[in-house]
């Protein structure tokens, strides 16, 4: 009788003891846009895509999204096949967000250069920009990298603030001033001028180990026809500088921002890498072989590897989204009272095990979500709210079971207690096999479904697992405290008097 | 004793299987009747589906249909502009538009409106998005009913996998019919309802086998397969009952609330095949699924014996329900 006591104390405990800390902590439930306000977007790639390289686009956006600055929590998920979800929280003018995330950037290749000591500033001092008609991130004047007829570059102090802009062309090319691009320095920052060779020139690229050089991972890079030949001109043309010196890199550009810059090596004469074949030497510790495969997946689909098309935005305004979120919580309530009052109006003290049931079985779900929110990001979406809603009538039907299964067990002749004991063993069998084929139904949705489908299986799938949970430990127990007390065995209100019966005795029909 | 009072102490004894004509011949017509109806008025899909642009807004400046749509232009031609809430709002739908176009548009609603883009709510949708959502949902629910299938064959037998899938398949397709009978409008949502009638009709419909199992294995009298079925039935009857109603509330408070808070949306979306759906489906499990099963292995050796036996010692008249004499059981005549 203890251990039952105590198994009810704690998960009631655990329950409402979570609400509060949840509440307390401030990890109540994330919200998802539909519910809080905000811009959704599912951006879809070409049919058939690899997974690698939606998962590349995906890091792509995500470094896009945090460049652009005003975007609090962006979230970016691939939400199954080649689709990606964008979803930015409270933004109301989205164009900008929108085209920063879709936009399919460009790959290219530049020589490396220092900004030299005798070049003169175009504009110096704090908050200098660059010159009209530049692009702020490439400083190029137009977006197109081989076409640019002019090229500014940007000299940043430690904070990343623009404090001076040079105008350089191919021909400055000096001794360095600023660090050159090794690994684990600010690439992106890394002074290039404009590039004579883009990635569409790139045919295929291969990561391969011990291939080149003895035990180190390498980067086998082939041209197309056409790239062959400015490839041989571009690295013909660094190899005049001597090794060591910045000049002698040739960065690859993603975006505006630098991925790598080998440096030419110091066989290649002036006629350059022929043959369309080039091969980066990376070295060979675990690091370097992922680093060997992101260049790969860079250098094959340049910067947004595959052209995505926007399949669907949804942008709610706050208010909507409010709304939306007290229809769900004063449904989901009325939902509750109006069960609850209706089994206690059939099950009478069994429905005082009900709403205590329901009351831990809600709280607990609020503390999942709000853990899972905090933890990895889990939100709650109107759909789940459904869900949830929609989980309440499963978990009603576990009570439903049992309780039916006691008046038949009381009315075959048992005690209350042997009633309520062999009626959970029955009634479990029963609920377990149906909660698992829900579960499996939510389990599947979840991981072949899309959109709004999703949402809703997860709130479905926690719910099912918790019902199965509250049902061992909660109304398995409580059932049988009030089995033994006096509300088991009594008057009309009792266990008992569920069955019609006044007293016990003998089988019925 | 009241009907009522009966159902209440679970005393009820409804030949469910005997009565298993009338049950198919009220589901066949239903079901012809959804085939029909879809058959000829389709579905109402939304724009989720179909792709487009759906634009709405508050109209605190009270423009009519003529300002809206001259304020729109040439971009607003093929839209659908609509006043909701006695023109406190403005709707619009349009073909899928492309950013820039999307962006005037607002920009010149939000004019005439006389109301701010933060309040605004867009949604845009690709033609082929929709189709996706969909053509998913049909492939988790093909998965779905394979694993389904071996489950219950595992768990139960497959006779009984093939009664669910049955009641299932009843379920989605008056769904869907109403659907298509009463011109609502099928959203994402609705499909996720739809998929959560599946996992209702199936959780129900297993209760009840679990119940039939359980008897069958307990059974001491060697009474026929349709004495158990009824008598499972009646026993899992107020469960049944009971359970409906308490899924029913919820919906049902879904329903009510969301219509009454936000008008047509998500929620009430999602409500509406719920409602229709968990009906059908405890109206499947008692009706059709045990009934079918029950018919079905009446034709097995072992239950025509049994049922052959209790005719005779019944004297020779047949017991109610018996109208469906079955193959098997004029073997069972033939060996003796």
């Amino acid at each position: 009788m203890f251990r039952r006591w105590l198994a009810v104390v704690i998960l009631a405990g655990l329950a409402w003891g979570g609400l509060v800390a949840i509440f307390a902590l401030g990890w109540t439930p994330r919200l998802g846009l539909d519910l809080q306000g905000g811009t959704s977007v599912i951006l879809e790639g070409p049919e058939g895509t690899d997974e690698r390289v939606i998962e590349t686009a995906v890091e792509v956006m995500r470094r896009r999204i945090e460049d652009f600055g005003s975007v609090q929590e962006p979230e970016i998920s691939i939400t199954g096949g080649t689709s990606i979800l964008v979803q930015l929280p409270g933004v109301t003018d989205q164009e900008r967000a929108l085209n920063a995330v879709g936009r399919t950037g460009l790959l290219s290749f530049r020589p490396v250069l220092s900004v030299s000591p005798y070049l003169e500033p175009v504009e110096q001092g704090e908050g200098s920009v660059f010159p009209d008609g530049v692009d702020p991130e490439t400083g190029l004047t137009i977006a197109d990298d081989i076409n640019a007829d002019r090229s500014f570059l940007p000299e940043y102090d430690d904070l990343g603030n623009i404090v001076a802009v040079y105008e350089v062309g191919p021909a400055d090319i000096a001794a360095h001033r600023q660090g050159i691009c090794n690994h684990g320095l600010d690439c992106s920052r890394l002074p290039t001028v404009p590039s004579l060779l883009t990635g569409a020139e790139v045919a295929s690229a291969l990561a391969l180990f011990g291939q080149y050089a003895d035990s180190a991972w390498t980067v086998q890079l082939n041209m197309t026809g056409e790239g062959a030949g400015r490839f041989a001109a571009v690295t013909g043309l660094l190899a005049q500088y001597p090794m060591g010196t910045p000049n002698r890199r040739l960065a690859i550009v993603l975006d505006g921002a630098v991925v790598s810059a080998p440096e030419i090596s110091a066989g290649v004469g002036p006629d350059g890498i022929s043959g369309g074949t080039a091969v980066i030497t990376l070295g060979a510790s675990e690091d370097q072989q992922e680093e060997a495969e992101d260049l790969t997946t860079v250098l094959r689909y340049g910067s947004l590897p595959v052209a995505f098309e926007r399949s669907a935005v949804q942008k709610v305004s706050a208010t909507l989204g409010e709304d939306s979120l007290r229809a769900g919580l004063i449904a989901g309530v009325g939902a509750l009272v109006l069960v609850v009052f209706f089994l206690m109006f059939y099950y009478r003290s069994l429905g005082l095990v009900t709403l205590l049931g329901l009351t831990v079985f809600g709280s607990l779900l609020i503390v999942i979500f709000g853990v899972l929110g905090a933890w990895q990001g889990l939100t709650l979406t109107l759909s789940g709210v459904a869900g949830v809603i929609v989980s309440i009538g499963i978990t009603t039907d576990s009570y439903i079971v049992l309780f039916e299964r006691t008046k038949e067990e009381i009315r075959n002749g048992r005690t209350v207690v042997d009633a309520n004991r062999e009626a959970y063993r029955r009634a479990f069998r029963t609920i377990l096999t149906a909660d698992f084929v829900s579960f499996v139904g939510a389990v599947l949705l979840w991981a072949l479904a899309i959109g709004p489908v999703k949402g809703f299986a997860q709130a479905l799938g926690i719910a099912t697992v918790l019902d199965v949970i509250v049902f061992i430990v909660f109304t398995r127990n409580a059932s049988a405290i009030m089995a033994r007390s006096r509300l088991g065995d009594g008057g009309f209100f009792s266990i008992r008097g569920t069955t019609g019966q006044q007293l016990p005795q003998g089988a019925s029909r | 004793m009241s009907a009522i009072g009966r159902l209440y102490r679970a005393e009820t004894s409804i030949d469910f299987v005997g009565q298993a004509r009338r049950w198919f011949i009220v589901s066949g017509v239903a079901i012809a009747l959804c085939l029909l109806s879809l058959g000829i008025r389709n579905l109402n899909l939304s724009l989720d589906f179909t792709g487009g642009t759906s634009i709405s807004m508050p109209n605190p400046a009270g423009a009519g249909i003529g300002e809206i749509r001259s304020a729109l232009g040439s971009m607003g031609a093929a839209a659908r502009v609509q006043l909701v809430d006695d023109g406190a709002s403005i709707r619009i739908q349009t073909e899928a538009v492309d950013l820039d176009t999307e962006r005037s548009m607002v920009v010149s609603l939000v004019e005439v409106a006389g109301t701010t883009i933060e309040v605004t709510d867009v949604e845009s949708v690709g033609p082929t998005f929709g189709r996706q959502i969909a053509g998913r949902a049909v492939q988790a629910l093909l998965v779905f009913l394979g694993v389904v299938v071996v489950f219950i064959s595992i768990r139960f037998e497959w006779k009984m996998a093939i009664g669910a899938i049955a009641a299932l398949l009843h379920d989605l397709i008056l769904t869907a019919g109403a659907y298509s009978l009463l011109g609502f409008e099928v959203t994402p949502a609705t499909v996720v309802a739809v998929l959560t009638i599946l996992g209702y009709s199936l959780y129900d419909t297993v209760v009840v086998y679990d119940k039939i199992k359980e008897n069958v294995e307990s059974d001491r009298d060697r009474r026929t397969y349709t004495d158990l079925v009824n008598r499972s039935m009646n026993q899992v009857l107020m469960r049944s009952i009971n359970t409906s109603l308490t899924s029913l509330l919820p919906v049902g408070s879904l329903l009510f609330i969301g219509s009454l808070l936000l008008g047509a949306g998500t929620l009430r979306d999602f409500a509406l095949a719920l409602f229709v759906g968990i009906a059908a489906g405890t109206y499947s499990s008692i009706f059709v699924a045990a009934p079918l099963l029950a018919l079905w292995k009446e034709r097995e050796t072992e239950w025509s014996r049994r049922r052959y036996r209790s005719e005779r010692k019944a004297g020779g008249s047949r017991p109610a329900g018996h109208r469906l004499s079955s193959r098997g059981q004029q073997t069972a005549r033939r060996r003796k």
